[in-house]
């Protein structure tokens, strides 16, 4: 069974009178391991739709599945629990919190999970350590260069052990090697710990090289897969 | 997430925008300060009212006791009043004499049957008196035996108030406090204690040169700073001295005789309203003079010397009293008395050592079958009016809250403007819409806190000034040393209200920005750089 799955959806935005469709009844469905690619121009919808997998966003029309259940019917905290525990989101601009160090920004979404804080030093160290950045613990992510804060998101991501980790261009803001750096990461994430990503990029040689499987997005459409 | 995260995170949030959060806390610092200074003025000045100047004028620690004397007054005066069955006035066994007297005088005029209440009060005698003094919380009971009458002293005369007292004094601790020199000796000795009322009196004389008799002691004179040695150096310099109590001589026919002592009416006393000692020599053929021997004199009470009004110069053997009083009675007390018979004391004044205490005191006295008498109504009412002074005070220290409040409103729309990515990526990773609204609110609770303890100490700190600025311009006004005023009340339940209410009010104020917040939409908050 798919981890994740589209079904039909489609979805609208308002902007000022027009209605823009980002999304036009699309299906697409993630197999449990995977390594998929998104790739398409800017706004072919790719990033409206790893919204609506991430339980940021909900679709207009369709429903999207969870490991063969709909979210549809979630409240908003059950959706904000989904967010915390069943994905992680890697963003271009890393989001890191400025005023918080690598460590704190990992803590923080340990926090969420309710961890005590004596728990939260150990398994933020632990996963900082997973992303070689143990030595960087202390520093804000204004110290850090572009690759290590995205390696700092993705060990934020990986905090409670989500099955799935989206990923919205993270390498957007690298140079070619560091972005190589950051994809090794994600690539060894799913080889070793068997977790499903799933990537929107525009950069067809990352693409390439990493994932195992590419879809192609146009005006809300899959027009390759 | 854990409630302790929360507060911590609010905290930080706060001491990221340290000048920010502390103009804010200032805001709250003002309206809770405008608030405490307001409202403990009101109540200090409750205070000094109630507790303070009314229990030491002991208008409110007293209880007046009335004994069947005072009925047989009161029916006298109350003839139209339609009274109950006076057969009522046979059931009390103790006063069976005096209803029958009753009776009497009621006979005199037709058809009235003087009765003022269901049941006479009990015999007010010494045995009575006793019982009284025993009701636990009663500082002390004094049968009532004061009258005005001319006394000289060193070549002056004057009008004094005098009072009569028991020699035994077990009961009375008001008699244990002596300046200088001790109680009578005896019942029917020729002895006076007089109170430093009296002290001042002759010390006033001394430095007017009797030109003109100014009465010493007005209700609110203050009382002069004197140490207790010189007191009681003052008290023991008068002691063994003679006071002269004058009455008038037998000049009318007709007299009458109370214990063995003339009364005269009214009418014939011509010099009533005289100013005595003008021609002492005049005077003293018209006067019979009784010497009394000072042997003692009575501590004055502390503080406000507000007592003067109500106390009296000096105190006599109360068998003496009697006598002196049946004389300067007027006719119709007089004929009170007389009808009455021997019904004890009149009545008597009960000192309460609370003012929480005089309602159950009270009612048990009236359990005991007499009739009590206090101000306590009073004492409501007064509280009541307080209360809305004080609610007054309260509003308008308000006012400077709520614009405080909008302070706080503004403030976290401004840091959730600033913060909406941050939110935005709280979202992201998973922290739900009711998390990121306790961390505003936690954040504006943490201001109203910390502005609302800062305000009662701001508060507090302007009523110290104020207190001793207040008691430095009456210093300068009146020349002299009274005792320190406190202006001011901070009552524990003001100060943990005012910063309780801070609090709620920073809460109120947080309520459409921590919405806001909750609402912000992630993918709008995350999309630009």
């Amino acid at each position: 069974m798919a981890i994740l799955e589209a079904r039909n959806v489609t979805r609208e935005y308002r902007m000022k009178a027009e209605n823009v469709r980002a999304l036009a009844e699309i299906s697409v469905a993630i197999e449990r391991g995977e390594f998929m690619a998104i790739l398409g121009t800017s706004g072919s919808g790719k990033s409206t739709l790893l919204n609506l997998f991430g339980g940021l966003d909900r679709p207009t029309s369709g429903e999207v599945l969870f490991d063969g259940e709909s979210l549809a019917p979630l409240s908003s905290w059950e959706m904000s629990r989904y967010r915390l525990r069943r994905v992680g989101m890697i963003f271009q601009s890393f989001n890191l919190i400025p005023t918080m160090t690598a460590r704190e920004n990992v803590s923080l979404a340990l926090a969420f999970a309710g961890l005590s804080k004596s728990e939260r030093r150990r398994r933020s160290l632990e996963l900082l350590d997973r992303v070689g950045l143990s030595q960087r613990a202390g520093h804000l992510p204004s110290e850090l260069s572009g690759g290590e804060q995205q390696r700092v998101s993705i060990a934020r991501a990986i905090a409670n052990e989500p099955q799935v980790l989206l990923a919205d261009e993270p390498t957007g803001n690298l140079d070619s090697s560091r972005a190589a750096e950051v994809m090794e990461v994600l690539d060894e994430m799913r080889r070793r710990d068997s977790k499903t990503i799933v990537l929107v990029t525009h950069d067809h040689e990352l693409a390439g090289r990493f994932a195992t499987r590419i879809i192609r997005l146009k005006d809300g459409r899959v027009i390759a897969d | 997430m854990k409630f302790t995260d929360i507060i911590a995170l609010a905290w930080r949030n706060l001491r990221q925008a340290k000048l920010r959060t502390s103009l804010t806390i200032t805001g709250v610092i003002v309206g809770v300060a405008a608030i405490v200074t307001m409202v403990s003025f009101g109540l200090g000045l409750q205070d000094n009212l109630l507790k303070d100047a009314l229990a030491r004028i002991d208008l409110f620690t007293s209880i007046t006791v009335m004994g069947p004397g005072a009925d047989a007054l009161l029916a006298m005066q109350d003839q139209n009043q339609d009274g109950a069955a006076n057969a009522n006035g046979d059931d009390n066994g103790a006063d069976a004499s005096n209803g029958e007297k009753s009776d009497g005088a009621a006979s005199t005029t037709p058809e009235a049957t003087p009765e003022p209440s269901p049941t006479p009060a009990r015999m007010l005698d010494d045995p009575a008196i006793a019982e009284l003094q025993s009701i636990s919380g009663v500082r002390y009971v004094l049968p009532n035996f004061s009258f005005s009458n001319y006394v000289r002293f060193e070549g002056r005369t004057r009008r004094a108030f005098i009072g009569g007292a028991p020699r035994s004094v077990e009961y009375n601790p008001r008699f244990k406090k002596f300046l200088a020199g001790h109680h009578f000796a005896s019942d029917d000795a020729r002895e006076v204690v007089v109170t430093e009322r009296f002290i001042s009196w002759v010390r006033s004389k001394k430095r007017i040169n009797g030109n003109r008799r100014r009465r010493p002691g007005g209700p609110f004179q203050v009382a002069p700073t004197r140490s207790e040695e010189e007191r009681a150096r003052e008290a023991n310099g008068i002691l063994g001295k003679e006071i002269i109590l004058l009455t008038l001589r037998e000049q009318n026919s007709a007299p009458a005789s109370v214990f063995g002592i003339p009364i005269i009416d009214v009418s014939s006393n011509e010099i009533s309203g005289g100013t005595a000692g003008d021609s002492s020599s005049e005077l003293g053929e018209q006067y019979e003079e009784r010497v009394y021997r000072i042997v003692g004199v009575l501590k004055a009470e502390d503080g406000f010397d507000i007592n003067n009004f109500m106390e009296t110069d000096m105190f006599i053997p109360l068998e003496h009293a009697k006598g002196f009083r049946e004389a300067g009675l007027d006719p119709m007390s007089r004929m009170g008395e007389l009808l009455a018979g021997d019904t004890g004391y009149q009545n008597a004044e009960i000192r309460v050592a609370d003012v929480s205490q005089v309602d159950s005191i009270k009612e048990e006295i009236k359990k005991r079958g007499f009739r009590a008498w206090s101000f306590t109504n009073q004492v409501e009412e007064i509280k009541r009016v307080f209360l809305i002074v004080n609610s007054a005070l309260a509003l308008l220290g308000g006012i400077s809250l709520l614009v405080a409040s909008f302070g706080i409103s503004n403030t976290m729309i401004m840091s959730i403007r600033e913060r909406t990515r941050e939110i935005g990526v709280m979202k992201a990773i998973g922290g739900s819409d009711g998390e990121i609204m306790r961390i505003f609110f936690v954040e504006a609770s943490l201001i109203g806190l910390a502005g609302g303890a800062l305000g009662v100490l701001g508060g507090w700190g302007i009523d110290r000034v104020a207190n001793t600025l207040a008691n430095r311009w009456i210093l300068k006004q009146v020349g002299q040393t009274v005792r320190h005023i406190e202006f001011f009340s901070i009552p524990w339940y003001l100060s943990s209200g005012a910063i309780l209410f801070a609090i709620i009010v920073s809460l109120i104020a947080a309520i459409y920005p921590a919405m806001r917040a909750a609402k912000v939409d992630p993918i709008k908050a995350l999309r630009y750089e």
